[in-house]
Formats: structure tokens, sequence, C-alpha cells
């Protein structure tokens, strides 16, 4: 969002020359380079103004109208405020898309950074293999948001799908996991944190960077496994933690494509899978009210942009950058 | 950001501006416009050309928008190429895709200001549409002759009129189908259901077979609103009155009571079963997946039923009284109201409905066809047993039709969706019937106003 205050291109006043000649100090500025950098940066800035920018800032005026889609914009009514008041004190499923991805996220994204981490930590040895190890525990993240994963995940825990077939080896019966509007989310949830790999692949580089002498001194020191890991490790690694909590946050909010898939786009069975993405995806363009489709959008960037400003806050009281040098 | 700058810094800024630029420094911004303007250029270029002509044989490019499967794509393209050998000037765009995500595709062409001309459409978002003035009005075409209508039965084209403007014409003819798995029932000396036997039968029936074969006897179709339809007009009421609920609350609730009856005597498959048929498409539909030995569909859904299983279906109407059932549009042609080749798309549409070859080559997949004269040489024609017993049913209850209820209105799909989540809270026994009733009507309410 910064990027929006960035200089405008075809803007050459004194005073912008004046801005740009003191940063780099006097004389050494030459007007071309600065031109060629603009026009190099060209096509990205025009994605960004075209694809970004202005939609985003249409979508904030089109939260103040009943647009519906397919009504010309000329002819979309002004409506004020209302598609707020409706989001807040008339709608139960929004507020129940609500209780969906806050519980969504509450478990899924501590329980995926765990493993992250706990898998980083395994993998973090000099075995053979290790590195087969590493690719196999990234792949699933790759698949990432893939619509063909949700596809095998739902195959997987129907009620005949495989994870029930290896419960019955155990001599367990399973349950209809992905029809079950008990256990649906929790499917979901499960297929959340399989995919770890990102995250993990960020917490080993991040390992790497801790100086052994800290652990020699700690054992010196006879500080155990534990209390090594404990007073040295997650000090040390507390910058990337942050990083991937905050990232993982996000992504965890975000979800929308495996519930997509695995509802076939309703949220069902009975709303249990009704993520805030997907219900706001059905409200713009199932039931064509994109006006407040919008407003909802808005919100959701407000409300993701908060928690971000929360970690960054509380950040300084956990987060230990090394000997005062930013990483 | 920079605090003011002391206008001292001006001079020596001007000047350096002004120092000729060595070689290297162009030649480097030359590089760079030479490379990024191609770039930026490709990125701008979105060409639209447009060619509004009014000669009449003037080439014209009419795009067309449809959902289905390979097999509607093969004949509907087959029936269009047959209209640019009779037409050489028109040709066609023609766009098809899934039913599912066909509507967000639709709704997000037409934002974009770049719909279809021609486009197919349902009965779920027929009113959505012209209600807010995308649809061409058909009326004046159908009065100059030049949509003929004269051989549809009369509630069919109707049934495409909403505030009274012919929004769609219909594309076929289809009505509620009952299909059940005769070879399940024949393997276990089972009777088949009949067409007229009262809900309450129909549940027996279905424990019966439950019962004998460990098969479901019947889906549950509480979350169903086409099979809710016919069963309240069958009470006299109906789905909307005007720009109203057609129902009360305790009209959903006997409905919800009727299906817990018969889930609580197995008549149907447990919950998530019934879950996994109302979230399907047409193709694992459970009477297909042997899950449960009937399901609730269109008649015209046969051949596609039929294509999934080994087993030998059968198709009636719903249970009580048939003529709660009506001639419907299974679907229609609609005109996109800002085209420019306006009279070309209705002459397709004509031709698509009323030229016997075009009719032939489409035979029954959207539907029984709606020329009734065509109809019958559809019917004789046909080859696919599957097909010939949709048309022999439906041509037995044409007889019984009853009257055509209006178009559903503006947020008939919520109404749809609002349903399902309704019953399967009932099914999965987290709201009573009555709670389940209740919440579904509320939700109806704010979704129509």
């Amino acid at each position: 969002m910064a990027l929006t205050t960035a200089p405008d291109p075809t803007r050459r006043g004194p005073g912008s020359d004046r801005a740009h000649a003191e940063r780099r100090g006097p004389g050494r500025f030459r007007h071309s380079e600065g031109l060629a950098g603009y026009v190099f940066l060209s096509p990205w800035l025009i994605g960004l103004m075209g694809v970004t920018a202005i939609p985003m800032l249409l979508s904030l005026y089109l939260s103040f109208t009943n647009y519906d889609i397919l009504t010309p914009f000329s002819e979309v009514e002004w409506v004020g405020l209302a598609n707020y008041e409706r989001m807040f004190t008339a709608d139960p499923s929004y507020w129940h898309a609500v209780r969906v991805t806050l519980t969504f996220a509450l478990v899924a994204v501590p329980l995926k950074l765990a493993a992250a981490l706990g898998v980083a930590l395994l993998l973090n040895r000099a075995w053979r293999g290790v590195g087969l190890f590493r690719g196999l525990f990234y792949l699933p993240s790759l698949l990432g948001g893939s619509v063909a994963l949700a596809i095998v995940w739902v195959n997987m825990f129907n009620r005949d799908g495989a994870f029930n077939s290896l419960l019955s080896l155990f001599g367990i019966t399973g349950k209809p996991w992905v029809n079950d509007p008990d256990w649906a989310l929790e499917t979901l949830m499960v297929l959340a944190i399989w995919q770890f790999g990102a995250p993990m692949v960020i917490f080993l580089a991040g390992l790497k960077q801790v100086p052994t002498e800290l652990y020699e001194a700690a054992s010196v020191d006879g500080a155990n496994r534990f209390r090594q890991f404990r007073n040295v490790t997650l000090p040390m690694l507390s910058p990337v933690i942050f990083f991937n909590l905050v990232l993982e946050t996000i992504n965890g909010f975000q979800g929308f494509t495996a519930a997509f898939v695995l509802s076939n786009g309703t949220g069902g069975p009975v709303d249990s899978t009704l993520m805030y993405t997907l219900n706001l995806y059905i409200t713009g363009f199932t039931d064509l009210n994109m006006g407040y489709a919008s407003a909802m959008a808005w919100v959701f960037l407000l409300a993701i942009a908060v928690i971000t400003a929360v970690f960054f806050s509380t950040g300084r009281f956990w987060v230990h950058y090394s000997d005062g040098e930013d990483r | 950001m920079h605090p003011a700058t002391p206008p001292t810094t001006d001079a020596p800024v001007g000047r350096a501006h002004r120092t000729p630029l060595p070689r290297r420094r162009l030649l480097r911004g030359l590089l760079a416009v030479t490379v990024a303007a191609p770039l930026m250029f490709g990125a701008a270029a979105c060409g639209d050309d447009d060619d509004g002509a009014a000669d009449p044989n003037a080439p014209v490019k009419l795009s067309i928008f449809w959902w289905g499967g390979d097999a509607r794509a093969k004949l509907t393209e087959d029936a269009l190429a047959l209209y640019t050998k009779k037409h050489p000037n028109v040709t066609f765009e023609k766009t098809w895709q899934a039913n599912q995500g066909y509507f967000d595709k639709l709704a997000t062409l037409t934002a974009g200001g770049n719909p279809p001309d021609l486009f197919q459409i349902d009965d779920n978002y027929l009113a959505e549409y012209a209600a807010r003035n995308s649809t061409l009005d058909l009326t004046p075409y159908q009065e100059s002759g030049k949509l003929d209508t004269s051989k549809f039965p009369k509630s069919l084209w109707q049934y495409g009129v909403v505030d009274g403007k012919l929004a769609g014409l219909a594309a076929g003819e289809n009505t509620q189908g009952l299909v059940y798995n005769k070879t399940l029932l024949a393997k276990h000396n089972l009777p088949e259901p009949t067409t007229g036997m009262s809900w309450e039968q129909h549940i027996a029936w279905a424990e019966q077979v439950t019962a004998k074969t460990k098969v479901p006897g019947t889906q549950d179709p509480s979350a169903d609103y086409k099979a809710f339809w016919v069963w309240l007009r069958q009470q006299g009421k109906d789905l909307y009155e005007g720009k109203d609920l057609g129902f009360t609350a305790e009209d959903v609730t006997k409905w919800f009571d009727l299906w817990k009856g018969a889930r609580d005597r197995k008549a149907t498959p447990t919950a998530d079963v019934i879950h996994e048929g109302n979230s399907s498409d047409i193709t694992k539909q459970l009477v297909v997946t042997g899950k449960s030995a009937t399901s609730w569909v269109w008649a015209n859904q046969m051949p596609d039923l039929k294509k999934n299983t080994k087993d030998e279906l059968g198709v009636i109407a719903y249970p009580g009284d048939p003529s709660a059932q009506w001639a419907r549009a299974s679907m229609y042609w609609s005109v996109f109201k800002g085209s420019k080749n306006k009279d070309v798309a209705v002459d397709v549409i004509n031709f698509l409905n009323n030229d016997v070859e075009a009719v032939k080559l489409l035979g029954t997949d959207r539907g029984l066809p709606s020329n009734q004269d065509l109809r019958r040489v559809v019917s004789d024609d046909t080859t696919d047993p599957a097909m010939k017993q949709s048309i022999a049913v439906e041509a037995e209850l044409t007889q019984k039709f009853g009257e055509s209820p209006q178009v559903p209105i503006k947020g008939h799909s919520k109404v749809r969706s609002e349903l399902i989540k309704a019953a399967e809270n009932a099914q999965y026994g987290r709201a009573t019937p009555a709670e389940a009733a209740a919440q579904f009507v509320e939700a109806c309410k704010s979704a129509i106003a």
C-alpha cells in the first residue's frame, strides 16, 4: 500500500528533483537514470494500478452502494453506510462466517507453526538423506491452494474414503468426516496443518543462523537440551517465528480454495465450512450483492490490519534481534 | 517525509540538470525504453473490435454462451454450424462450461461490459437478470412472428414471462421426475412405485425397500426446492405469490416433519449421505451411486443418469397428485439487451427451436423440444432408450399437467440454498423441524426483500 505514495513519474517539478538530489547527494543524480528506472518499473506499476490499486479503491466506493454486478455502474445507487449496518446488525450468517474463520485460524495456525518448527528441528541435523526428507516435507505446501489437492482430500475423508479404511484396520468405525458438520472444518484444519512446508523451510534457515557458540556456552553452563531450546533456540529464532506467525495468520484468515471445493461452493454441510472469504464470494457472485460483498472485503482488510498491528506491538516484548543489528 | 528543502539548494541542482548527459547513460536510457515499451503496450493493448453493421448480409459474429457437458457442446455446435450453412454471413463465438461457476462467469461478463449476445439461463436466475433489465424483451419479435411460438404449449412460453416481458424463450421442456432403480427392485421382488402414489405410500414403499435390500429406499428430498414446490402446490400453496413467499413456516414445518418421520422409519439414507446427494451434480446422484433406490431429479436428466449406471432405471412423477407438476422450461435462451446483433440473435433462437433439422440434431438434451410438432418428430426418431423413457413419461404427464406457476422471483437462488441449509440442519438433528422452518422463512424474507 505504501507503494501508492511513490513519486509520480510524470511529475517533473523542481521540487521532486530536489528531493532526489538531496537523497543521493548533490550533483550525483542524473535525470535520465530516474526516468529509465520508472520506464523499467512501468509494467509492474501499470499492473499494480490497473489490477490492484484502482479496483481496490473502486471496491471501497462500491461498498457504499447497492451494486449488484448486473446493473451498469452509471445506475448504481449510493446507500451510505447501509451495507456496513447490515453486516453488524442484521446478518447472522456474516457473524457465523466470522466465527468459523476465527476458529479455523486459532486452531490451524498455531498447530501448523508448531508442526513446522518441530519438523525443522528434526531436520536440522546432519543425517544421511536429510535433504530428501526436507524435500518431502516441503512438497505438500508446493501444492498450496490447489484444487486437485482439495478434491483428493474430500475423497480421502469420505465415509468410504482411504482414511476410514485405515481406521477400520484397527477396528475403528470412522465418521463421514467431510460430510459431517461437526467434523468438516476440522478436516480443513488438518489439510492446512499438513501443508507446513513453507514455514518449515523458513524455520530451517533460521535455525542455521543460530551461532553454535551459544549452545556450547550453554552446555558448559550445564543447560540440558530443553533449557537450550528454551533459552537459546527460541529467543534466537523469535524474529523468524514472528515472521511466520504474521504470514500464516494472514494466510489462515484468507483460506478459500479448500473450503470452496469441499463444500461445492456452498460452505456446507450446514455452513460448517463457511469461511469469511467464501461467504464474501457467495454474497458477491451467487447472491449478486456485490456492494455488500465489497463492504465485507473492506472490514476484512481492516480486521487483518488490526490483528497484524497487534502482533507488531506485542512483538517488542518477545522478539529478540541479536546484538542490536537488524536482520 | 522530507522537510522542505531550503531554496538555496536550487541552483546547484538546476546546473546539474543542465549538464550534458554522458553517452553511456543515454544509451542505457534508450535500452530501457526499448525493452520496456513492448511490455507496456502489450499490457495496454486490449483489443476490442466492433463491427456493428446494419446491412443484413454484412458479416456478423454472434457470441453464445451455455452450460453443459461434452455431449451438449457437440449437439449445439452442430446445430449452430447448420445455421451458418444457411446464413453464411453469421458465425459464432461459442463458449461453454460446466454448470458450476456458469452464473458467476455470466455475471462477471455482464459486469465487464462484455456479455454474450445470446446465452442460456434457467428459472433460477431469469428473474434476476430480467428485473435488472439485462435481458431483451422478446415480446415484439413474438408479435411480429419473427419468433414463432405458435407450436409451443402456451404455459411453456409463458413460463419465460417476467413482469409482463418475455425475458427468455424455453429451450426445452421438462418436469420433475422420480427415478428409481428397476434392477434392484426386480432382484428383491419388490413392486415398482407408480405415479399417483401418495407421499405416505411412497415413504412406506421406501421403508420396505430399505428393509429388504439394505439400500435406503429414497433420497430425502426435504432440501430439494422442486420437491417442496410440488408438495406445496398439492396443499394449495405455491413457492411464490407475486413478490412474496407463497407459504408459511407452518407449511415448512409439516414438510420437514414428513421427512423426519421417513428418516426415523429408515426409508432414507443417513444425513451425511443425503448431504452428498444434495451437493453432487447429476452424475453422482444416489440412485446411480447405489446409495439409495430413488433420486429426485428432472425427467430429462434420465439419459445422464443412465450413462453412470449399469442398472435399469425407471422414471415416474413425484408422489401425490401429478397435476401439481407443470410444463417447466428446463432452460431458456435469452438475448442480452445491449447486444448489437439483437435481430440475428433472436433469429438464431427461432432456428434452434423451430427448424426441423436443428431440433432433430439437438434432440432432448435440453428437455423435450418446445415445438410440439417437432417433439413428435424427435420422439419417433430417437433410439436412445433412456431418452425414450423420459419422453414417454413426459408425454403421459402432459395430459395431467396443471397451470404453470409464476417464474421464481429475484432472490430465488438464495431461497434454494437456504432451504438446503435448513433441511440439513433438521437432518443432522441440529434443529427441530419447527426451528429449522422458522429459520428458513426468516432467511427467505431477507433474501427476497
